[in-house]
């Protein structure tokens, strides 16, 4: 099966189960979203993926390859954390180049990559700018830049809205969306905020205390919520929805 | 009480902390500028010691030496660091002690004994080899807690795991991220370390003699000769200090405009 497949997934610390028998699948080329309070697994879930943390139990599989016994450097995924992780000491074309320079590209081929994408990301002019004199929109794109450049099998998304202001976060929201359907990349986002993962997922899985407890389109779970906590946990897309309607 | 009689009490314990901090300065200044004083007391027989042969070899061998064991310092933090900042180990808090906290606060005068001990059936006391070897003991934790510390800082943001995923190996991400981040601090240890192996005595005496143009460093000159010609060792201290002042200062510049 192409795309991602998280399988009775469980990691625990300390005999606190942060991840609790997970199961998820994200088809191809789809834009999922796990949505859940803080605290609830959602960035463990994405470490243990990513290969930065080892399951206690369970088998993660990318495009039907089981990949458990992979280093992270070997996984193909493409990541970008909270708060974009770009190379402080790197200007913007060194941070999108990074991952191809070490997989050995020839020079030529580096330059051709890193100036196709910073035209996709709209970025161009700025390659010699480092990363604290960028905006924070500015910012996500070149990390989404630098996670695309190497072509990875899947992209993992980390609170990527929350520290974009409330000004410009639909335009990068919009901007995110059209990349992953440009680069057609199955991606796997998460998220505590309802707006940001109606927004953007094609299918929303809720979690709560280290469990998925529902998974599907985002317009089924408003109507048909599996239970009063996931109610709860979406109720401001009630309010959001009655408006719209 | 009103606002006015608690601002006025904390003012005067304000006041009290400044003035004792202000001894504590003027200490350490006194401390550190009375040999000036001393210099300016017996300005020409002092001037005429700063041509001695044997203080000019003390200074040579002192400087040489102590720029090697910096540069020592550097190669064996990288690996250290790495080790104390990335592997999982038990007893990797007892090791950490021992690697930069021992060091420190051990004896340098029996550090001296045990690698005259150790390494003197080797062939190894009183040459200039020694000399390093004694003083890098001592100087070298600066650098590898320095490199520790900042390693550990890029760990903490995760910039290794984001350089993994895009596939870097282990040698990618130390020439690629973790030096080219660490190196503000990997420079103040190696100014610390310099500092340091400058002013080493004990185990340097015990381990490799005073042997001028070998072994002699403005520390033992100054200890070997205080008693007897004093302006030889007042002649020797002042260099000594003045390098090791200009040579801090010139650091932290450096270090500030990076």
């Amino acid at each position: 099966m192409m795309g991602l497949r998280v399988e009775n997934v469980t990691k625990s610390y300390g005999g606190v189960k942060a991840l609790d028998q997970v199961e998820l699948t994200v088809d191809a080329a789809e834009f999922m979203v796990v949505m859940g309070p803080s605290g609830c697994g959602k960035t463990t879930l994405l470490l243990v993926i990513l290969g930065a943390l080892t399951p206690d139990d369970g088998r993660i599989w990318i495009d039907g390859k089981e990949v458990n016994q992979l280093p992270l450097e070997e996984r193909n995924i493409g990541y970008v954390p909270q708060d974009f992780g770009l190379f402080p000491h790197l200007d913007v074309y060194e941070n999108v180049a990074f991952g191809i320079r070490v997989r050995g590209y020839l020079e030529v081929r580096i330059r051709e990559r890193v100036t196709e994408l910073l035209e996709i990301m709209d970025l161009k002019g700025l390659e010699s700018r480092k990363p604290r004199e960028l905006s924070a929109g500015q910012e996500q794109r070149v990390a989404l830049a630098r996670a695309l450049a190497t072509n990875p099998s899947v992209l993992l998304l980390d609170e990527p809205l929350s520290n974009v202001d409330e000004a410009t976060k639909a335009q990068v929201g919009t901007n995110l969306k059209e990349v992953q359907e440009r680069s057609n990349i199955t991606t796997l986002c998460v998220t505590h905020n309802p707006e940001d993962a109606f927004g953007l997922g094609e299918r929303i899985a809720i979690m709560y205390s280290g469990k998925i407890i529902q998974c599907a389109t985002p317009r089924s779970i408003l109507e048909n919520p599996r239970n009063e906590l996931v109610r709860k946990l979406i109720a401001p897309m009630y309010i959001l929805w009655s408006h719209k309607s | 009480m009103g606002i006015k009689e608690r601002r006025f009490t904390r003012d005067k314990f304000e006041f009290a902390i400044t003035m004792l901090a202000c001894a504590v300065v003027l200490y350490m200044l006194v401390s550190i500028f009375y040999l000036y004083v001393a210099v300016g007391q017996s300005w020409n027989l002092v001037v005429s010691a700063l041509f001695d042969s044997r203080v000019i070899g003390a200074v040579v061998i002192s400087v040489s030496s102590s720029l090697i064991v910096g540069g020592l310092a550097v190669a064996a933090a990288v690996p250290c660091a790495y080790l104390l900042a990335y592997k999982d180990f038990r007893g990797k808090g007892i090791l950490e002690t021992f690697l930069i906290d021992l060091p420190q606060t051990f004896p340098p005068v029996t550090e001296g004994l045990v690698y005259l001990l150790m390494l003197g059936p080797l062939g190894l006391a009183y040459t200039y080899t020694a000399v390093i070897i004694a003083k890098f003991y001592v100087s070298a934790p600066f650098t590898i807690s320095f490199t520790t510390r900042s390693f550990k800082g890029i760990k903490e943001s995760g910039l290794d795991t984001i350089a993994r995923s895009l596939g870097a190996k282990t040698r990618d991400i130390l020439v690629r991220v973790l030096l080219p981040l660490s190196g503000r601090d990997m420079l103040a240890g190696f100014s610390l370390t310099w500092a340091r192996a400058m002013g080493e005595l004990a185990a340097t005496l015990v381990f490799a003699g005073a042997i001028p143009w070998s072994t002699e460093i403005i520390p033992t000159l100054v200890y070997l000769t205080a008693a007897e010609t004093p302006q030889v060792a007042i002649a020797a201290s002042v260099i000594a200090e003045t390098l090791s002042i200009a040579a801090l200062l010139s650091f932290r510049w450096v270090v500030r405009r990076r």
